[in-house]
Formats: structure tokens, C-alpha cells, sequence
């Protein structure tokens, strides 16, 4: 009979960038249970949030997450506009969707070369994060900060882009794109590359349906389901069809993010040259008072706020369900079985982002 | 391999996508948030900015004519600067350099000055 071994797989692990545990246990190479382990990183935000003061929520929420950080900050307005009853401006909605659409190009490539970086592959992890930083180069360009671009406010952006700034990011996204597909095509089409994902972390459709999993993990397994065809912001407007895969494997999940990489630069060509004139901000006023619930696709998927205003400055209550406490059932789902040198890979194939879950 | 080939030659002939940093330094973009400064002699201390602060890195005080103003505790979003109404809170984009130790700065205006006081 086989020996059980019990591993502790992080907290701090080489490819793990946050801190979350998996108590694993191995018999001989391979995995049988896999019990999580969070509570690293609480850093009590919810909390923080109904302290402050309404406007001021914007800047705590973008710092939920380092990665999706845009996409916080317009679900948060989104549902305090709900409250109020305001509108933003046509152009604020195409401007939200341009700089929410760069956040999830930035985070797809910086998973990309996680991935890579996950396997071994330390020269491609490099090659990607290169063309990463052409999109963190418009970020700071256009909204002044590479991560926390701070731009949403409630009502509208804060910012503008001026014609000059329009092609700038259109002469780096086409530069993007053209770096993108020299080395895409390589990698997913790489022997090595396969060998380590084709197959790993299988999830069939049934599961991931069952498992309420959310965002590119369930468009690998086969489901078409994307907020973004809610058409908030300016989605609506811009026509949009979700990237599906059906394999459920790591593959899956790579290739689905891969391909949403040229759907964001569409996306965001398609939303600068129908980029409406007028006004960028329309002014809040009152208080906050009710209830609403938002959703929107984060770059890891749907991601859910739900804020309660009681008529004051102050919140009585801002609730934020982050993609990855979705995907995170799938992954136990996908471990057992594996080989202990896939959890790396299946890991990462959730593109796990812990420092959101906990807040 | 020979998908990748012509990623390999690019690379053999171009410069670094790195540069190496202290002794070389990127120009700031123009509307990067670099840092804040305050403008002191246009300042009404009116306390606008340090209400709309996220961080709490403003101080006013109206009756010493005082501003103190924490830096390393300022996360540089620009609330301030849309708050203000006199141009004295301004944004640059050049970045605060790393330091040893976390000072506030102190911004205080002279008393105005009457004219009747002058003769
Ligand atoms: S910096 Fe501007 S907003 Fe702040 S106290 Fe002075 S005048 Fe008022
Ligand atoms: S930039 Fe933001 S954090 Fe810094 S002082 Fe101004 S309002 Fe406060």
C-alpha cells in the first residue's frame, strides 16, 4: 500500500505570487485530498468601506485587487449611480470600457507569463511581460498610474483622452498585437507547452455549471457566459461574443485567455472610434439610500458588489464577491488525481488572485 | 523552435527592453501622478483638499495658517488637486524618491498684510 504523505503547498511557494495553502495529500506522486487553507492576507476592506465616506470608497475598493483594480472601481460606481439614480455621460461609458478593457489585457498577459513562469519556461514568462509592458506604458500614458489607474469617479472618468493620447494607444495596441501574434502562436502550439497542459485539470461542463464557477474557467469548459454581454458601461453598444473552449483543461483556459487578449484590443479599437464627444462627468448628488447589486466581468470573472446606503455619507454596508471564491471549489475538483507536479499549473489555471478573496 | 525563430533573431539585434535604472531614468509621461506640491501663497486653507483626501495625508489648520502635508501616507490620487479651488495643490509627474525615514512637511503662509498696516 501506498504511503500518505501530507504536504503543506504554500503559503509562500516559488509560484505562487499570494499567499494561500493547500494541505495536500500524496499518495506516492499522486493527489488524493487537497484542503485549502485562507486568511492570509484579511485586510478588513468591507469594513473600512462602510467607515469611509462615499466618495472617497472609489480609491479603497481599486485597492482590492493590484490587478483588476479598474474593474473594482467601476463595479463600485456602478452601483452607487444605481443608488442615486444618475447617469454617466456617453463618452464616461466609452472611456470606462477602454481603460477597463487595458486592465484585462494587462492581467491576461501577466498571467500568461505566470503560466509560463509556472512550468519553467523563465524566457517566455519574459517575452510576454515585455508586451505587458507596452500596455502598462498607455496605462500610465493616459490615466497617470501603472496599476491603480484611479480613473473612475462616481458619475463619469476623471480623465479625458485627447486626440494625440487616442493614437498613441492605438499605434501600442497594434504594436501589442503584432508582438502577440509572433509568440502566441509558438507557445500554444509548443511541444513542451502541451505536454504540461493538454489534459491537466480536466473540468467538464456539467461540474463547472454545478460548481458555479465563473469568468475564462467557465468559458474553457465550454460555457458562453461573460457579463459583458449584459452590455453595462458601453458594452452594449460595441457587439460583443464571448470566447469559448471546450477541452475544460488548463489548455482550454490558456488558449480562452490567450484569444480574449485580441478580443480586449478589438474591443478597445472598436470603443475609441466610436468614442462619443461631450462630457465626462455628471455631478452626484444626495446621498446614497436602498439597495443594489452589480455585476460586472472582472478579468478572472464575474465579480459582484452589493452596497447598502441608508440616506447618510456613510455606508451601512458594502459586500464584494470576487471571482476567485468562485473558481476556488473547481480547484479541488481538479487536484485530486493530478500528479503533484501539475498543482503548480492547476493552480495557476484559475488565475488564483487570494489578497481579492480575503480583502 | 522554428516558429519561434524569427522572436529569437529580433531579439539578438535589438537593444534591451531594459535600461539599466539608476544611472539611466525614463522620462515621466505628462500626465503621470507623480507627486503632490502645494503652492502655499495661493492657499485660503480652506481645508477642501484634506476633506476629499482618501488617505488622511492632509493637515489643515485655518487659525495658524498652516498646512502639514504627509507624503509617504499621500497615495497620490489627485482628489486634492480636483478640490482645489485656488490652484495650490498641484500634481507633477515626477515621482517622490525613496527615503530613510517618512517627514511631513510643513506649508504655512504668511499672515496677510493690510495695507493700512504698511503705512
Ligand atoms: S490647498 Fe487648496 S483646497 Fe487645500 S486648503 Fe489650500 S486652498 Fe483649500
Ligand atoms: S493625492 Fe490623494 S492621497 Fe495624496 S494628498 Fe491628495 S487627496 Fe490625499
Amino acid at each position: 500500500m501506498a504511503v500518505k504523505t501530507v504536504l503543506p503547498f504554500g503559503p509562500q511557494h516559488p509560484v505562487l505570487p499570494e499567499p494561500i495553502q493547500l494541505r495536500i495529500t500524496l499518495e506516492d506522486e499522486s493527489i488524493g485530498q487537497v484542503l485549502p487553507a485562507l486568511g492570509y492576507v484579511h485586510r478588513g476592506i468591507e469594513k473600512a468601506g462602510e467607515k469611509n465616506d462615499y466618495p472617497l470608497n472609489v480609491f479603497l475598493v481599486e485597492r482590492i485587487c493590484g490587478i483588476c483594480s479598474a474593474t473594482h472601481g467601476l463595479a463600485y460606481c456602478l452601483a452607487i449611480e444605481k443608488l442615486l439614480g444618475i447617469e454617466p455621460p456617453p463618452r464616461a461609458n466609452y472611456l470606462r470600457v477602454v481603460w477597463a478593457e487595458l486592465h484585462r489585457l494587462h492581467s491576461h498577459l501577466l498571467w500568461l507569463g505566470l503560466l509560463a513562469d509556472a512550468f519553467g519556461f523563465e524566457s517566455l514568462f519574459m517575452q510576454i511581460w515585455r508586451i505587458r509592458e507596452t500596455v502598462m506604458d498607455v496605462l500610465e500614458q493616459t490615466a497617470g498610474n501603472r496599476v491603480i489607474i484611479s480613473v473612475c469617479s462616481i458619475g463619469g472618468v476623471r480623465r479625458d483622452l485627447s486626440e494625440q493620447q487616442i493614437e498613441q494607444t492605438m499605434n501600442a495596441l497594434a504594436d501589442c498585437e503584432r508582438q502577440l501574434k509572433a509568440i502566441l502562436p509558438a507557445i500554444l502550439e509548443d511541444y513542451t507547452v502541451k505536454k504540461r497542459t493538454v489534459g491537466k485539470g480536466v473540468l467538464p461542463t456539467e461540474k463547472a455549471i454545478r460548481l458555479g464557477v465563473v469568468g475564462p474557467t467557465l468559458r474553457a469548459s465550454g460555457v458562453a457566459q461573460d457579463l459583458r454581454m449584459t452590455g453595462y458601461a458601453a458594452y452594449g453598444e460595441l457587439g460583443f461574443e464571448p470566447v469559448v473552449e471546450q477541452a475544460g483543461d488548463c489548455y482550454a483556459r490558456a488558449v480562452v485567455r490567450a484569444r480574449e487578449c485580441f478580443q480586449t484590443i478589438d474591443l478597445i479599437r472598436r470603443a475609441l472610434e466610436r468614442l462619443p464627444e461631450g462630457d465626462i462627468q455628471t455631478k452626484p448628488r444626495g446621498n446614497p439610500n436602498g439597495k443594489a447589486i452589480v455585476r460586472v466581468e472582472a478579468p478572472r470573472g464575474e465579480l459582484m458588489y452589493f452596497v447598502v446606503g441608508n440616506g447618510t455619507k456613510n455606508l451601512e454596508r458594502m459586500r464584494v464577491r470576487t471571482p476567485t471564491l468562485a473558481n476556488a471549489p473547481a480547484l479541488l475538483e481538479m487536484l485530486p488525481g493530478a500528479e503533484f507536479a501539475d498543482v503548480p499549473v492547476i493552480t495557476l489555471s484559475i488565475d488564483p488572485c487570494i489578497s481579492c478573496t480575503e480583502r | 523552435m522554428p516558429k519561434m525563430l524569427a522572436t529569437v533573431v529580433d531579439n539578438l539585434v535589438s537593444r534591451p527592453a531594459t535600461r539599466p535604472h539608476p544611472y539611466q531614468r525614463r522620462e515621466a509621461f505628462v500626465r503621470a501622478r507623480g507627486r503632490i506640491i502645494f503652492d502655499i501663497s495661493r492657499c485660503v486653507f480652506c481645508g477642501a483638499c484634506a476633506l476629499r483626501c482618501p488617505a488622511g495625508a492632509i493637515r489643515v489648520n485655518r487659525a495658524e495658517r498652516e498646512l502639514v502635508f504627509m507624503p509617504f501616507q499621500c497615495i497620490v490620487c489627485g482628489a486634492c488637486v480636483e478640490g482645489c479651488r485656488r490652484g495650490c495643490a498641484q500634481i507633477i509627474p515626477q515621482y517622490h524618491s525613496p527615503a530613510y525615514s517618512k517627514p511631513e512637511e510643513y506649508y504655512r503662509a504668511p499672515l496677510p498684510v493690510r495695507e493700512d498696516d504698511q503705512l
